[in-house]
């Protein structure tokens, strides 16, 4: 979904502490509902569309049959959640599970074999697919339960602070179809927070390239994934998910749907269950989603605008600095060019090696296993009122953005050591920058 | 792990802690899931679900999602569809399965789960199913039209007949909005069968319509509406995220129950009651004042820590409340639903233009001729006695709003338009 020049140019230019949508709604752009509001420039037809998108966002997915509800029949045979909302609550991030005993809610578990499958993407396991589903419609069984054991780590920073780190180590039950082989590839993905998305979803392959090749600081690289995209059956530059594998916002949604609702849609038929899970297939159906109710959900998620950067004050404008100073904007760009606009998304949708410590092993396409996307840090600053934990990275292991730039490694290593040497007042005035965005 | 940068050492690895040596939760826990069935929001229901399971380790909770009519067609089926424990808002599902002996009788402390609020009951007298949460019903308001129209603040539901409310109220439709049925049974039982009918029928033509949950507080919120009829928890959870909204319980309101209970044929007993057991202890209680989920604890001990703001039922003034019946609440929805349809939703523009035509006449001066007139609009074509007789209100079925008419429905509209028509002609002459 492509928005409009225009509707960036009105998200741009009417940023302010306050909303009005197009309708007239005024909203708190700030408060618990900011990963929430509609882009300014949604009108009419577009922003009813919006809003039906945002009923089919928060309803939860039923076996069916149904009387009341069987416009959302289909759900499962495997599952993780039963709503978009269940993992996206209040639209924002996910969380991992914070004791051993906890089971995974917002967070889930891709798996893949060594290779890669007809497409140059993972190749899924022959029984349990490329994730684990932890439910399941009664009458089929989950394919596992998933927690985390937590490992601590110290770090002590250059003033002499000590940050103590954790790291997750996956722990699986119950498994469905038995003891997962010892060449799996396993990764942790916690849900993300989903504004601001359309808006990126307007960065171009070209964009993409030339920032690939521009010479930068630190000896950061960044290239572009190359994903498989269903639509055009061609490989395309990715821009969404933690490795950029996915190359349009419909075919995020589509492939969200299917693996972790078990809803199919006319984007993505075919049977969500592997080939190898035959409990799996007796009790399913194959259901989907109406076309439109999909086409609703795709635009709601493309109209959900980044919340507005707050006003910095002095210590925050001495963090901005600090965040180009140290080399942080060197994959977290300040600006970047969308369809002719100028988005401030502080990402530059490329991939980059983050080092060993962050490595999940599991390629993804041109990804490999130690490279990332960068994340935008728009709206980042409001996690803590959106939801009640805080959890970065994809694995949600860091509890706080100074965590989560200590874990940093690979091409971000010259940056992290900066920040780690800082003097506790700038490395707060970093953060202070980081809590208006 | 590796060596993240110059300066990390290793400190401790964490103390192992495996599933195998965890305390099982609960001593005489042999279940190792229990399957609830719900209609409660995903936002509620996840957080739950962890907290539960959190306290209760070696307990999966699978959650089954229904809504009113398909709980009912699951716990009618054999064999209940596998649910061991109901847990729901859809409070008249439950005198009707309890009655069909679908749930066992629980173990509750009274002098901890009271099971009343004030003079009104909100649990089974026989246990068969327990309140979990009680919401009130009331007005969500947007100060702001009300201040650039002069208007006072409501504090009845009355007030939203008034002439001056002409536009700015939203009521929801009952056959449409789950929980507006009892919304209006909780108007009609304080002001009487007919009055309360002629009081919404002139409020109607103040109204804007809705159709659904989405479209309540939306108006408000954007200042075209003033005050939507609503169940507080739609306003709280608006308030919380920054919404203009300020929320009021106009005199009377109640506060209605959704429940609890156990299936009789559960198949994880044990872990059944341990659930149930969970939701309404103090800890269980306390999570529904989380700011996603936003309703109100049935166990006074769980409002000890609150802040000034949050409203207490148990603490509201004797004259806001009443003893509301809840036998009767649940069962007459479908012939309010009903009823509204014919005597509101498909007439509304006929309402709007009766209504104004008898206030510019009583503006004039009240005279036998607008007290006929006022009589005559607001007629319900359905008599006080009916409204409570077991047998009428049994004869009417849950219909939408664009369901085909029925012969009885026919006839309540003609008797509607032969009234209106007389009421019309008396105030135009």
């Amino acid at each position: 979904m492509h928005l409009s020049a225009r509707a960036c140019a009105v998200l741009l230019s009417l940023w302010s502490s306050s909303v009005r949508a197009a309708d007239g709604t005024v909203t708190l752009a700030t408060g618990p509902a900011a990963y929430q509001q509609p882009l300014p420039g949604l009108t009419g037809g577009d922003f009813e569309t919006f809003r039906e998108g945002a009923g089919v966002f928060r309803a939860a997915w039923l076996k069916g049959p149904s009387i009341d509800t069987p416009r959302f029949t289909g759900l499962g045979p495997l599952f993780n959640r039963r709503s978009c909302v269940a993992c996206h609550i209040g639209n924002g991030r996910g969380e991992p599970p914070a004791e051993t005993s906890d089971q995974t809610r917002s967070l889930l578990i891709r798996l893949s074999l060594p290779g890669a499958d007809a497409t140059g993407g993972p190749r899924a396991h022959p029984a349990y697919g490329d994730q684990i589903q932890t439910d399941a419609v009664i009458g089929a069984k989950p394919e596992g339960r998933v927690s985390f054991h937590w490992v601590e780590t110290g770090v002590t920073l250059g003033d002499g602070t000590a940050v103590l780190l954790r790291r997750p180590e996956i722990v699986l039950r119950d498994l469905a179809h038995g003891p997962l082989p010892a060449e799996i590839q396993m990764s942790a993905r916690i849900s993300p927070a989903v504004f601001g998305l359309g808006l990126l979803e307007g960065v171009s392959g070209e964009t993409l390239t030339k920032m690939a090749r521009e010479k930068k600081a630190d000896e950061v690289r960044g290239r572009v994934n190359m994903v498989w995209d269903v639509g055009r059956k061609q490989a395309v530059p990715g821009r969404f998910g933690l490795k950029a594998n996915q190359p349009t916002l419909r075919q995020q949604i589509a492939a969200a749907l299917a693996g972790d609702m078990g809803i199919t849609s006319s984007f993505l038929l075919g049977d969500e269950c592997p080939a190898a899970a035959k409990d799996c297939r007796e009790a399913g159906s194959t259901p989907e989603i109406a076309d439109a109710d999909f086409e609703a959900l795709v635009r709601y998620v493309a109209g959900l605008a980044p919340p507005p950067p707050r006003p910095r004050d002095a210590v925050a404008a001495v963090g901005a600095k600090t965040f180009a100073d140290i080399g942080c904007a060197a994959c977290h760009r300040e600006t970047l060019e969308a369809q002719g606009t100028v988005l401030a998304a502080y990402t530059d949708l490329l991939l980059h090696d983050m080092g060993g410590d962050l490595a999940d092993g599991r390629p993804d396409f041109l990804a490999s296993g130690r490279e990332w996307r960068t994340p935008p840090l728009w709206g980042i600053g409001l996690v803590g009122t959106v939801n009640d934990t805080a959890a970065f990275l994809h694995d949600g292991r860091a509890r706080t953005l100074t965590e989560a730039i200590l874990w940093h490694d690979g091409e971000a290593k010259p940056a992290r050591d900066r920040f780690a040497r800082l003097s506790k007042e700038t490395r707060d005035a970093l953060l202070a920058f980081l809590g208006t965005l | 792990m590796g060596n993240p940068m110059n300066r990390v050492h290793a400190l401790a690895l964490a103390s192992a802690l495996f599933f195998a040596g965890l305390p099982a939760g609960t001593a005489q826990a042999a279940d190792s899931e229990v399957v609830v069935l719900t209609s409660y929001p995903e936002e509620m229901t996840t957080r739950y679900e962890e907290a539960f399971e959190r306290a209760h380790p070696g307990i999966d909770l699978r959650i089954v999602w229904q809504q009113g009519r398909d709980a009912m067609a699951t716990l009618r089926a054999e064999g209940r569809g596998g649910i061991d424990v109901y847990w729901s808002p859809a409070a008249f599902n439950f005198p009707t399965l309890a009655d069909e002996g679908v749930f066992l009788p629980l173990a509750v402390n009274r002098a901890e789960v009271p099971g009343k609020i004030g003079v009104q009951p909100i649990s089974d007298a026989a246990r068969r199913y327990e309140a979990f949460e009680v919401a009130g019903y009331g007005l969500a308001i947007n100060e702001k039209p009300l201040a650039d129209k002069h208007i006072p603040m409501p504090s009845r539901w009355d007030d939203l007949a008034k002439p001056a409310f002409d536009g700015l109220v939203v009521m929801p439709v009952p056959s449409e909005v789950g929980f507006a049925p009892s919304l209006y049974d909780v108007i009609l039982q304080d002001k009487g069968w007919s009055a309360g009918w002629a009081m919404l029928s002139e409020m109607a033509a103040n109204a804007s319509l809705a159709q659904r949950g989405g479209q309540i507080l939306g108006p408000v919120i954007d200042g075209k509406a003033a005050a939507a009829l609503t169940i507080d928890f739609m306003p709280r959870n608006a308030i919380a995220e920054g919404q203009p909204l300020t929320l009021i319980y106009p005199a009377r309101t109640a506060f209605l129950p959704a429940y609890v209970a156990i299936v009789a044929s559960a198949p994880h007993p044990t872990a059944a009651k341990v659930f149930t057991d969970y939701v309404l202890s103090s800890a269980g209680q306390k999570l529904l004042f989380r700011r996603e989920i936003n309703r109100y604890p049935i166990r006074p001990d769980a409002y000890d820590d609150v802040d000034g703001k949050t409203v207490n039922p148990f603490a509201v003034s004797p004259g806001a409340t009443y003893a509301y019946d809840l036998s009767m609440g649940p069962a007459r929805g479908p012939l309010i639903s009903t009823l509204f349809n014919v005597a509101i939703t498909a007439r509304q523009d006929k309402l709007r233009t009766l209504w104004r035509a008898i206030q510019a006449a009583e503006a004039k001066g009240v005279s036998p001729a607008t007290k006929e007139a006022r009589a005559l609009a607001g007629w319900v074509p359905v008599p006080d006695n009916d409204a409570v007789a077991a047998k009428v209100i049994m004869s009417f079925r849950p219909a939408k709003a664009d369901a085909a008419p029925t012969a009885q429905m026919k006839a309540w509209a003609d008797a509607l338009d032969e009234r209106q028509a007389r009421a019309l002609a008396l105030v135009s002459k």
